[in-house]
C-alpha cells in the first residue's frame, strides 16, 4: 500500500523539520507554534500505528491544553528576543557535551540491531473486524493497571494543589462584592438613630 | 481501520492546498497585479487610529495560567472516562468502584480549590 508509506514519510519529514525549527527559530512564540505542528505530525504517525485513542488524546491534551500553557509561559516571561542570542559561545562547551552524550546513547540503541530495527519489531497481526483500540486500552487500564490509574488520580490531585498554592495570590486591597452579606445586612448595621432633644429654632 | 480515517487525510490535503492557494493569490498575484506604495505612516501599527499604546509582548496575569492548568487537569480526567465508558459492561462493579475512587480524588481537589477561592477572579 504505497499511500501508507507516502503518508508516513510526509508526516515524519514534517515532524523532523518542525522539531528542528522549534529549537532554531528565535521567536519563542513561533517555537511554540512549531511544537504544535510537531505534536500534530506525531499524532498522525500514531494514527498510522492504529492507536486512534492515543492519537486523538495527543491532539486534545497536548495541542489543545499543554500548548496553551506553553504560550502563557512565553507571554508571562516577557521575553526580549535580542538577549537570547547572548552567551552562545559561553554555553557551547556544556551544550556540546550534552549533545555528544545524547548522540552516543542514540547510537548505542540504534546499532544493537537485535533490539532495534524492523526485524526486532514485526508489524502486529491484523486486527479483526470491529476492533477498537479505545476498548483495548480500557480493558487493561481498569483491570491490570488499576493501581497506576488510581495513582494517576492522586498525581492530578497533587498537581491541582501545587498549581493553586504556587500561583494563587489574593490581591490585597481588592474590593470584593459579597452578595450574601449584602442581602443579610440588618438595619442596625447601616443606620444609627440618635435620640436628642428638639433644638430651639435659631433666630437670625 | 485506517481506511475510516481516509476522509480526515483528504481534509488535511484540501486545507493545505486551500491555504497555499490563498497565500499564493494574496502574496504573489496581489504583488504582481496590485500596486503598493507603503510609507512609514501606512506600515506603522495602530489601534483604531491611535498610536499603539504598548508592545504586543505584554505580560499576562499569572491567573490565566492557573485557569489553564486547572483546565488541563480536568481535561485529563475526562480523557480517562472515554475508554472506561466503552468497557464498563465487561468491568462490572470493579470498574465502577475504580472510577468512583478516581473521581473522588479529583473532587477533593475541586472542593479544596473552590474553598480556597482559586476560581474567583476578584
Amino acid at each position: 500500500m504505497p499511500i501508507y508509506e507516502i503518508v508516513f514519510y510526509t508526516f515524519s519529514l514534517v515532524m523532523l523539520a518542525s522539531a528542528v525549527a522549534v529549537i532554531s527559530v528565535r521567536n519563542p512564540v513561533y517555537a511554540a507554534l512549531f511544537l504544535v505542528l510537531t505534536f500534530f505530525s506525531a499524532s498522525a504517525i500514531w494514527m498510522l500505528l492504529e492507536v486512534e485513542f492515543l492519537a486523538i488524546i495527543l491532539i486534545l491534551v497536548y495541542v489543545g491544553a499543554v500548548m496553551v500553557l506553553f504560550l502563557f509561559v512565553v507571554m508571562m516571561l516577557d521575553i526580549n528576543v535580542e538577549p537570547l542570542r547572548e552567551g552562545f559561545i559561553r554555553y557551547l562547551p556544556v551544550g556540546l557535551v550534552v549533545a555528544g552524550l545524547m548522540a552516543a546513547e542514540f547510537l548505542l540503541v540504534i546499532w544493537t540491531k537485535s533490539r532495534f530495527g524492523p526485524e526486532a519489531f514485526p508489524s502486529p497481526p491484523p486486527h479483526p473486524e470491529g476492533y477498537s483500540n479505545t476498548q483495548a486500552v480500557g480493558e487493561v487500564l481498569y483491570t491490570n493497571y488499576l493501581l497506576p490509574f488510581e495513582v494517576a488520580g492522586i498525581i492530578l490531585l497533587v498537581a491541582i494543589i501545587a498549581a493553586v498554592t504556587l500561583t494563587l495570590r489574593h490581591r490585597s486591597g481588592a474590593h470584593r462584592q459579597n452578595p450574601s452579606r449584602q442581602v443579610q445586612v440588618q438595619r442596625d448595621e447601616r443606620v444609627r438613630l440618635v435620640k436628642m432633644k428638639p433644638e430651639p429654632r435659631q433666630e437670625g | 481501520m485506517l481506511a475510516e480515517y481516509f476522509p480526515v487525510l483528504i481534509f488535511i490535503v484540501i486545507s493545505l492546498v486551500l491555504g497555499a492557494v490563498l497565500l499564493l493569490t494574496g502574496g504573489i498575484l496581489g504583488k504582481l497585479l496590485g500596486h503598493s506604495q507603503p510609507d512609514d505612516e501606512k506600515a506603522s501599527p495602530y489601534e483604531c487610529g491611535f498610536e499603539a499604546f504598548e508592545d504586543t509582548r505584554s505580560k499576562f496575569d499569572v491567573r490565566y495560567y492557573l485557569v489553564a492548568i486547572l483546565f488541563i487537569i480536568f481535561d485529563l480526567e475526562i480523557a480517562f472516562f472515554i475508554p472506561w465508558a466503552l468497557v464498563l459492561d465487561e468491568l462490572g462493579t470493579v470498574g465502577l468502584v475504580a472510577m468512583f475512587i478516581f473521581v473522588i480524588e479529583l473532587v477533593i481537589g475541586f472542593i479544596w480549590l473552590w474553598k480556597k477561592g482559586a476560581l474567583e477572579w476578584e
